[in-house]
Parts: structure tokens; C-alpha cells; sequence
């Protein structure tokens, strides 16, 4: 009871006192900075209490509120509250004086709230509660800052709303066929349902929070959402904010149906729904992954991105092995760690610069190494390349998909690699290489308390990818205790009967190999460092006045490739749902008349009908 | 010790295999345009006048770093492919992560190039990536398949079922399809006309080498040397059977080395997405095909 009670007390004490204290921006930032890190603390200490079920001592609908704490959403509480830390260390000086930042900790804490609710929560109802919160907290995280936040939002709202009124009406029917809101129950009487009904109880609850996860066709409101917020906030949602609709997936798929229900459900031959579901995951990850090549905005780039990455972690899951459901796992927490380190890069960038265009940055390499370094490593481990974490995860997937005898997905996710190292390369190079424009002469590196959060994570990314086994115990757990055969990790990789990964050894072959090439390095004489305007340039002269720079339409030959097909087979697909979508919003519009004797008409209608109802069932 | 002696010995035996390939190729290109050419060992020459080099520009300290990071990545990914007696290194790591170490000096150079700020530079890195994009592709799907039929993704395995099933065995024969879509893709890995955008002297005055000196190119050969016999080593162990012994072994390099530039010999440069295109409609399309094959 006391911890998963603090917890949740303690956030809402953050919402109230940041309430009260709502003109003073010091006495906040320090008030969520002190109780953030007792939270961060608190979900760590949980450990030895995982397996333990708590109730809160009143009833909702005869309903006890209840919570329990399993190694899955001990996963997540860690990654919820770290990254919500790191979020606002990196706050205090980010979001001073920015206009719309005087309720900025406020939704932060509702939103943690909300979303710690969700994933302590051990039955249906507290899910659903907590799920509102969570979503109505998203909608104000994403509406502050400006007017096409607000506009944005909306868009997202539209959605929410939708995937709450899924849910809502999965909840009802689970309840009206299993008589208990409680997870263990319903697993317990899973076996008893028909397999239609189970299929169509699943696709209910996996439609819900694939819109929540933002999978390929309802992902449209995430790119504009979290990029026309606050850069901190943009972090922190594709971080954390829209892993949560995957943690309901393993939840649902794993824990509350169970991989043996899931795979009874066939289709034809090899298709099942699992096979259903990775189409959507491969989907997921190209579409999204080649639209960010044509984004001219650094914050919107990634925010693609991360729509694109959950498309690993849910084929990871659909693949059904240990090693691919490991891999989805551990995806969610690699990618939280380098997208947030990202986003934290151009977050410092846009502090200093005021813009986060990537058509009139450049050279900023010389002015702030660190965020540089910062945006390095965070790329290398969303491209997934050794040693960073991100290459890890994707290993385990791609040997899953291959293995498993899915060729078709494993090549979708080495085409979402590829897209994916392209985009990166530009968000880097349009950023930090190239030509310096002469505005940012005076450029300065970021302050201490924005570079703490880049260091520790930059540490988190290299120290995962060399040493994966530091999460992959607490995943091997997590697969147990849902009844899946466990990955065989060691520290640094996994053992297995072919085709081992031992992580230490490729980093070490590769500082090795930096090592030769140094001595061979010194072998050469002395190198000079030059300035950018001592270049070739074809024996003509440049100067100040010159831009010599190639940044805009980085891959317009690709672009070029792509785009029929984008054309033809994305948009038409696009414009056709919404036309569709229109046209059934048209009809249903039509209900509402707007005289009075059509509405007198539905409630007689509905009058008889509920008591032609009654009469039956009485 | 003999895994010692092997670690210390590959990367200059391989460099020297390498220095002489290029040398070859420079010397039978211009044979068949009528040149008399460049005495073979003039790469070695070449590389020893830049090392010397008195002055060596950069601009900037992941210029410096980049060229550690090109090598480097090169010698990771040399020591995890196996060649005939040495294979130590591939029981830590299977082709997959080949597939991604040979991707480190790739984006090594990407931004060392991106840091001289010059267009030239990173139109050459674009095309490069692209280019990337189209052959990656394929190749990588060839190896699906070839791993799915096999159940296994360690190179050294694969190259020991090809040798338990003989000439008949191995992957360009079995799985025909996948063999040229892989030998297509390899071309363009190669950087070899007529895929040799990155490079387009004509177009983009060198692209990435641009800004790169003394020092700082004879690396960027060496690597180049490294690399080139590195990749095709990659089609020998999953196409060709591996190699028994080191004869058998330079025998494969030299005749897959010669056919591929034969073909860079006679051709011209493909504009940019061009080449792109005709990854993506030729060996992709027979990749697919070689996998429904080993599907149904």
C-alpha cells in the first residue's frame, strides 16, 4: 500500500502545489525538482515489493480501486519516473521566461499521475479511469505553445477521444462476459470464451491503444502534436507519453489474454492475428520512417521518427518469439533513452538559436560540442548501429523476424533502418556540420543543468548497447512472469546455440581498431586546423558574404524515386479514409435535425425499444 | 597464440591483397582502354607520398575523429568476417551484425566530410546514402533468405553448410535469383561504375575526398583497400562457398574482382537516382522472387 499510495499521492501533491503556486516559476521548478526525484527514488525502491496487490479502502460502482506491482510495470514506473526527472532538470533553465509555461510542472504532474495510474492499475476500471487522466493530461501538454499547439492538440483530442470510447466499450463487453474488472480473473476465465468473441474482444482493446501508439494508419495526430509544443515536452511525449498505448498492448496480448489465446487466433494458413498486427507494425515503421526525410523541421523529423519506432517494438511483439518480444521490450526503454537525448540536443540548440529550421542552421559543431556529441549518440542509436543500445533491441527483432521465417517483415524493418540512418544523417549534418552562418558567430555551448540530463543519457545509450544484460535481467523477468520463455542474456549480449552477440567484444574490436588507425595517425605529419572559409571552392575565393553550403532538398534524387509511389499509393489511401470518414460523420450528422419533434420522435422510439428490451430480459 | 598471431597479421595481409587489387584494376582498366597504365604497386606508392604528406589540413576535431572512426570500423568488420583459417571473431558476432559494423565508416566518413563544409563534400555524402538506400536493400534481403533456407545467421555456419553440400552447395547455384541480385548489389556497395556517384570526379570534384590531404586520403586508402576486399569476402562466404584454403580463397577474390571491373570498365555513371531506381527494379524484384521461391 505505502509506496504505490506515495507514489500516486505525491504526484498529485505536485499538481497541487504547483497550482498554488502558480505565479512563482522558482518555487515550482524547485517543488517538482525535490518531489520528481523522491518519485524517481520511490519507484526504485518498489523492487523488493513487486508481486504485491493493494486496494484503495473505498468503492467506485462496488469496485475496489486496485493496484498491483509486477516486474512489467516496475519497467515502466522506472522509465516513467527517470525519464519525468531528467525532463525537468533539463526544464529549469529551458523553459524560463518562455510565454504559456506558468501551468508547464502542473500538467507534467497530472500527466505522470495519470500515467503511473495507469500501468499500477491491476483491473479494467482503475485502467480506464487512469487512461482519461493520461489522455486529457497528453491534450493539455500538447496545447500549450501557441496557436498551432492548440490546433494540433485538437487534432489529437479527436483521436483520444475515439480510442477512449474503444476502450470504454471494450471494458463493458469484458465486464458483461466475465462478471470482474480484474486482469487475473479475466485471464482466468479466457479459456472459456469462444474464439470470435476473444478475437473480437482483442481487436477492441488493440485498436484502442494502437491509436494511443500511434500505429501506421491512426497516426496522424502525433507528428504536428509533439512538435508544435515545447521542445521538453516533445521529448518527453515520444519518450514515455505514447509507449504507454504499447505497454497496454504486451499487457492485453500477454498478460490478460495470453500468448496461447492469441495464437489460436488464425486466419488463413500462417496468417493469425499476430501476422495481422506486424503487417500494421511494418507499415508502421516505413511510411513514417520515409516521411521524415522530407521534413525541413527538427523537432517534427523526430517526432516521425518516433512513430516510426514503435513500429519496431510492436513487430518485436507480434513476432511471438522470446527474442523478438524481448526485443520489443527493450526497445521501448532504448528508444526513450535516445530520443529524449535527441530531442534534449535540438531542445539546446533551439535555446540558443531560437530556431529549430534545418534549412538555416549549420556549423553549429564548433559552437556547442556537447549537444553535438549529445545528438551523435543519439543518432547512431536510433539509426541502430553498434555500439549504442538501439542497435541491441533491433538485432534481437531482425534475428526474430528471420528465424521465425517472417522475410517480408524483416526486410520492412531493415528498409525503416535505412530510411531512418538517412534522416538522421540530415538532422545531424543540417544542424551541427556544414557551413556556419555568420548570425551564430556568438553562439555559447548550453549551462551545466542542460548538459546533466545529455551526459546521463548519452551514458544510458552507450551503456546498454555495450552492456544490454543490465536491463535484459529485469526483461527476462518481465517474460516469466507472463508466461513466455525467457531470453538466455548474458551481460554484454545473448547466448545462443547460433549466431551469438557478445557486445563488449565488438566495442572492444572497434576501440581497437581506432587505436591502430591512431598510430597510424601519428605516423603523418602534424595536422593544421583551418577555418570553413579555407576550402576548395573550384579557385574561386570565399568570404563572409559567400554561403557555401548544401542543405536544402538533401535527398531530392531519393525524394524523386519516391515520390510516385507516395503519391499514388499514400495519399490516395489517405483521401480515401478521410472521404470515407466524411462521409459516415455526414450521416450521423444527420441525426441531429435541429427540430424539436424529430427529438421527440428518437425519445418515444428509444422509450419503447428499452422497454421492449426490459420485458425480455425481465 | 596462433589467434594472436592471426589479429596482428590479417589487416596488413589483407592491406597488401587489397593495394595490389587496386593496382590490378587501375592496370587492367587501362588496358582495355588502349593506355599502357600505372605500374601495379603504384597505389602502394600513392599511399606512402600522402602519409608523408608536410601539410595535412582539417577542419575541425571530428574531421580528426572521423578517419579513426573510417579505419576503424573497417578493422571491426574485417576481423568478424571469417577467412579460411580464422574465425575466432565469429562466435561473438553473426551477419547481422556485419551488416551494421560495415555501416560505422560509412557514417565515420558522413560526418567528418559534413565537417569541412563543403558542398561538394556532402552532395557526395547524399548521393552516398542513397545510393546506401538502393543497394542495401537487396543485398540484405538476399541474406534473409539465404539465412531463413538455412535457419542460422552466422556467416561461419552458412559457409559450412555451402562446404557440406559441395560445389551443388553453394549460394549462387541452390538459390540462383538471390546470387545475382546479391552480385548487383555488391557492384554498387563497391562504389564501381556504373553506381561510382559518391565519387563523380567530373560532377562533384571527388565529393567526400574533396577536402581530404596528406594524411587524411592515405588513410581513407588503406581503408579503401581494406574495405574493398572485405566486401567482396562478404558475396564469397554467403555466395560462393566460402573458401577452403587460401588459395582457393585469392582464386575467388581475383575472378569476382575481375568480373565486377570488367563491368565498371565498360560502363558510364547512372545519374543518382537512376541508379537508386534500377537497384530498386532489377535486383530487388529477383530477390523477392528468390524468397516467394524459398517460401513455397
Amino acid at each position: 500500500m505505502s509506496i504505490v499510495s506515495n507514489l500516486l499521492l505525491l504526484t498529485l501533491l505536485g499538481v497541487l502545489l504547483n497550482v498554488i503556486f502558480y505565479k512563482s516559476e522558482v518555487v515550482q521548478k524547485y517543488i517538482s525538482l525535490i518531489i520528481f526525484a523522491i518519485l524517481t527514488y520511490l519507484s526504485i525502491v518498489m523492487y523488493p515489493l513487486v508481486g504485491s496487490h493493494f486496494e484503495i479502502p473505498f468503492l467506485i460502482a462496488g469496485q475496489h480501486i486496485g493496484f498491483t506491482i509486477t516486474y512489467l510495470n516496475y519497467y515502466f514506473a522506472l522509465m516513467i519516473t527517470g525519464i519525468t526527472l531528467l525532463t525537468v532538470i533539463f526544464s529549469l533553465k529551458f523553459i524560463k521566461g518562455k510565454e504559456g509555461n506558468t501551468h508547464y510542472y502542473t500538467v507534467l504532474f497530472l500527466k505522470t499521475f495519470g500515467m503511473l495510474g495507469v500501468i499500477l492499475s491491476s483491473d479494467l476500471l482503475t485502467f480506464f479511469v487512469f487512461w482519461e487522466i493520461m489522455s486529457w493530461s497528453t491534450f493539455a501538454l500538447m496545447s500549450t505553445g501557441g496557436e498551432p499547439a492548440h490546433r494540433s492538440a485538437f487534432k489529437y483530442f479527436v483521436f483520444a477521444v475515439t480510442a477512449s470510447m474503444i476502450l470504454m466499450a471494450g471494458v463493458i463487453l469484458s465486464y458483461s462476459l466475465f462478471g470482474s474488472f480484474d486482469f487475473a480473473v479475466i485471464h482466468g476465465k479466457m479459456a472459456s470464451l469462444s474464439l470470435p468473441m476473444t478475437g473480437f474482444l482483442l481487436t477492441i482493446f488493440i485498436t484502442s491503444f494502437s491509436i494511443e501508439s500511434a500505429v501506421f494508419p491512426v497516426h496522424s495526430w502525433l507528428p504536428d502534436g509533439y512538435s508544435n509544443t515545447f521542445t521538453t515536452f516533445t521529448a518527453y511525449l515520444s519518450g514515455i507519453s505514447t509507449r504507454i498505448g504499447i505497454y497496454g498492448i504486451i499487457l492485453f496480448l500477454f498478460g490478460v489474454f495470453g500468448i496461447q489465446t492469441v495464437d489460436k487466433l488464425g486466419i488463413i494458413g500462417k496468417i493469425n492475428f499476430r501476422y495481422v498486427f506486424g503487417i500494421f507494425a511494418a507499415l508502421t515503421m516505413i511510411v513514417p520512417t520515409f516521411t521524415a526525410l522530407y521534413q525541413h523541421d527538427a523537432k517534427k523529423l523526430i517526432a516521425w521518427h518516433s512513430v516510426g519506432q514503435g513500429g519496431y517494438m510492436l513487430i518485436g511483439l507480434a513476432s511471438g518469439s522470446a527474442l523478438g518480444i524481448a526485443g520489443g521490450m527493450f526497445h521501448v526503454l532504448n528508444h526513450m533513452a535516445y530520443v529524449v537525448l535527441i530531442v534534449f540536443a535540438i531542445a539546446s540548440v533551439e535555446y540558443r538559436t531560437g530556431t529549430t529550421n534545418l534549412n538555416k542552421l549549420g556549423g553549429l559543431i564548433k559552437k556547442m560540442p556537447v549537444s553535438y556529441l549529445a545528438l551523435l549518440f543519439g543518432i547512431i542509436g536510433l539509426a541502430g548501429l553498434p555500439p549504442m543500445n538501439g542497435f541491441v533491441s533491433k538485432w534481437f527483432i531482425y534475428r526474430a523476424l528471420i528465424l521465425g521465417g517472417y522475410p517480408f517483415l524483416a526486410i520492412a524493418a531493415v528498409i525503416g533502418t535505412l530510411g531512418t540512418i538517412l534522416s538522421v544523417y540530415k538532422l545531424i549534418h543540417n544542424m551541427f556540420l556544414g557551413q556556419l552562418p555568420e548570425r551564430y558567430n556568438d553562439v555559447k555551448e548550453v549551462g551545466f543543468s542542460m548538459q546533466l540530463p545529455m551526459w546521463i543519457l548519452m551514458i544510458v545509450v552507450l551503456g546498454l548497447g555495450v552492456y544490454p544484460g543490465l536491463a535484459m535481467g529485469l526483461i527476462a523477468k518481465i517474460q516469466v512472469s507472463l508466461g513466455l520463455a525467457a531470453v538466455p542474456y548474458a551481460l554484454h549480449g545473448i547466448k545462443a546455440a547460433s549466431g551469438q552477440l557478445d557486445m563488449l567484444v565488438v566495442s572492444a574490436v572497434f576501440i581497437g581498431g581506432i587505436a591502430v588507425t591512431w598510430i597510424i595517425y601519428l605516423l603523418g605529419n602534424r595536422r593544421k586546423h583551418v577555418g570553413q572559409y579555407n576550402n576548395y571552392a573550384g579557385g574561386n575565393f570565399l568570404n563572409k558574404s559567400v554561403a557555401y553550403n548544401f542543405n536544402y532538398e538533401f535527398y531530392a534524387a531519393l525524394e524523386h524515386v519516391i515520390d510516385p509511389y507516395r503519391k499514388k499509393i499514400i495519399e490516395r489511401t489517405e483521401r480515401g479514409i478521410a472521404s470515407v470518414t466524411d462521409a459516415v460523420s455526414e450521416y450521423i450528422r444527420r441525426i441531429y435535425t435541429g427540430m424539436i419533434n424529430t427529438y421527440g420522435i428518437y425519445v418515444v422510439t428509444a422509450f419503447v425499444v428499452t422497454i421492449i428490451i426490459l420485458k425480455e430480459l425481465i | 597464440m596462433n589467434t594472436v598471431l592471426w589479429i596482428v597479421f590479417l589487416p596488413i595481409l589483407l592491406f597488401v591483397i587489397g593495394t595490389f587489387m587496386l593496382g590490378y584494376s587501375r592496370k587492367y582498366v587501362a588496358r582495355i582502354e588502349r593506355r599502357y597504365g600505372p605500374p601495379i604497386q603504384q597505389v602502394f606508392y600513392d599511399i606512402f607520398k600522402l602519409m608523408s604528406k608536410k601539410t595535412n589540413i582539417s577542419h575541425g576535431w571530428m574531421h580528426d575523429f572521423a578517419i579513426l572512426m573510417l579505419l576503424g570500423g573497417t578493422l571491426l568488420t574485417m576481423y568478424f568476417v571469417p577467412v579460411p583459417g580464422f574465425h575466432f571473431f565469429a562466435q561473438y558476432g553473426d551477419m547481422l551484425v556485419i551488416m551494421y559494423i560495415l555501416l560505422i565508416p560509412a557514417l565515420g566518413m558522413a560526418l567528418g566530410v559534413g565537417e569541412t563544409a563543403n558542398p561538394n563534400g556532402s552532395i557526395g555524402i547524399s548521393r552516398a546514402l542513397m545510393m546506401l538506400a538502393g543497394y542495401d536493400i537487396p543485398f540484405v534481403l538476399t541474406f534473409i533468405g539465404f539465412a531463413m533456407i538455412n535457419h542460422t545467421t552466422s556467416m561461419y555456419e552458412l559457409i559450412q553448410v555451402q562446404q557440406a553440400g559441395g560445389f551443388a552447395g553453394w549460394g549462387l547455384i541452390s538459390q540462383p535469383l538471390l546470387g545475382i541480385a546479391a552480385l548487383i548489389a555488391l557492384q554498387g556497395m563497391l562504389g564501381e561504375k556504373p553506381f561510382e556517384v559518391m565519387v563523380a570526379p567530373h560532377e562533384i570534384a571527388t565529393g567526400p575526398m574533396t577536402e581530404m590531404g596528406g594524411k587524411f586520403l592515405g588513410i581513407m586508402m588503406i581503408q579503401h583497400a581494406i574495405s574493398i576486399v572485405v566486401e567482396l569476402t562478404i558475396y564469397i562466404n554467403l555466395f560462393l562457398g566460402g573458401a577452403v584454403n587460401w588459395f582457393d580463397y585469392l582464386l575467388k577474390l581475383f575472378i569476382l574482382f575481375t568480373a565486377l571491373i570488367s563491368v565498371n570498365a565498360v560502363f558510364g555513371r547512372f545519374r543518382t537516382d537512376d541508379a537508386v531506381r534500377f537497384m530498386w527494379k532489377i535486383p530487388l524484384p529477383l530477390a523477392i522472387i528468390g524468397i516467394l521461391f524459398i517460401i513455397f
